[in-house]
């Protein structure tokens, strides 16, 4: 009811795309990020665990979500990228990239795009391979 | 299969737009979903100052609002926290120069206590004694500016810039500088609380104090 009324109205919501070496999870939320619109992951699209990070996997799991965000009356996203952090790596893994892209190509609009890997500022010791 | 689950929930679900405070003109946030009016307060909204005013220039400004109340389809917020962008701050950063940031806890006229984060960058390596010098002059002004003005007095002159190009003025005497910006300014208490917090403190004397022998 309340769906169709929404339709033509520009709505924009929240990808938070978390991209680590092992996988990628893509949560689009509304701009509060309380609400969850739609999640997927790589185990959604591929069968293999290690090609779970792959772009390949990204790319779909964009398209999927991409389709679904318009089927909500979703115009646009704003992108929260982010790594592992913390005491991994600061940078986002393989599937980040490939995700804003399909999404982009999709028809879903981009706003910003944010870096938000968690810092530490001066936390637990690192393990050693870490390490400085 | 996921999907179905995730429409059944939706169902009676109703959007709310949320606006921004009178300060900032009212201007549309954006819309968050809940089955209560309820659950809509308390959650923050992050957006940029470019979004609000639609100068594109602003953007490495974020500004965030915790929605306090709910009209029938409508959110109200109020400003909480105005920050710099992560990727902004970096790129100020450069090698052979000096960064010099401070922390301060400031009172307004009207009773919020704010934290205000200014940072300001040389074009050289400053000695310690310059650094120090420029931030009592950062203490100074922030501290002055917070006596002079209300809260959302003293949120616009941070947003405007110009509590940062006070401290640039004042403090390019002491060394060349960069670039200043306020990075961080946070919502710390409101009077309601610092009231409460007043309520609810005690004088203590040096002989109450329990000491283990």
């Amino acid at each position: 009811m309340s769906e169709s009324e929404n339709a033509d109205e520009s709505r924009w919501a929240i990808a938070n795309v978390f991209a680590s070496f092992n996988n990628t999870l893509i949560t689009v939320t509304d701009i509060t990020g309380a609400e969850t619109l739609i999640k997927s992951s790589g185990g959604a699209v591929v069968k293999q665990n290690r090609d779970e990070a792959s772009p390949y996997a990204a790319m779909q799991m964009a398209e999927g979500v991409a389709e679904q965000l318009k089927a909500q009356g979703i115009e646009g996203v704003h992108v929260r990228i982010r790594g592992p952090g913390g005491n991994a790596q600061k940078s986002p893994g393989p599937g980040a990239q490939p995700t804003i892209r399909a999404l982009a190509r999709a028809g879903i609009e981009i706003g910003r795009i944010e870096d938000v890997t968690p810092i530490p500022h001066d936390g637990t010791r690192a393990p050693k391979k870490n390490r400085l | 299969m996921s999907e179905r689950s995730v429409s059944r929930q939706r169902q009676g679900k109703r959007w709310y737009t949320v606006l921004a405070p009178e300060q900032f003109d009212r201007a549309e946030l954006g819309d968050t979903m809940a089955e209560e009016p309820e659950q809509v307060v308390g959650r923050t909204v992050e957006t940029t100052l470019g979004e609000i005013t639609g100068d594109q220039g602003q953007d490495n400004v974020k500004l965030t609002f915790k929605i306090t109340d709910v009209g029938s389809d409508a959110a109200y917020t109020e400003f909480i926290q105005h920050e710099l962008t992560r990727d902004y701050l970096r790129s100020m950063v450069r090698r052979g120069a000096s960064k010099i940031d401070l922390h301060i806890t400031v009172r307004t006229t009207d009773d919020y206590r704010v934290r205000v984060s200014p940072v300001a960058f040389t074009t050289k390596k400053a000695d310690r004694s310059q650094e120090q010098a420029i931030r009592q002059i950062m203490i100074d002004l922030v501290e002055q500016a917070a006596e002079e003005r209300s809260f959302s007095e003293l949120i616009d002159s941070v947003v405007e810039g110009r509590l940062s190009s006070a401290i640039y003025g004042e403090a390019k005497t002491v060394y060349p500088l960069r670039r200043v910006e306020v990075q961080k300014l946070s919502l710390e208490a409101r009077p309601e609380e610092i009231a409460a917090e007043e309520e609810a403190a005690v004088d203590v004397d040096d002989d109450d104090v329990a000491v283990d022998e």
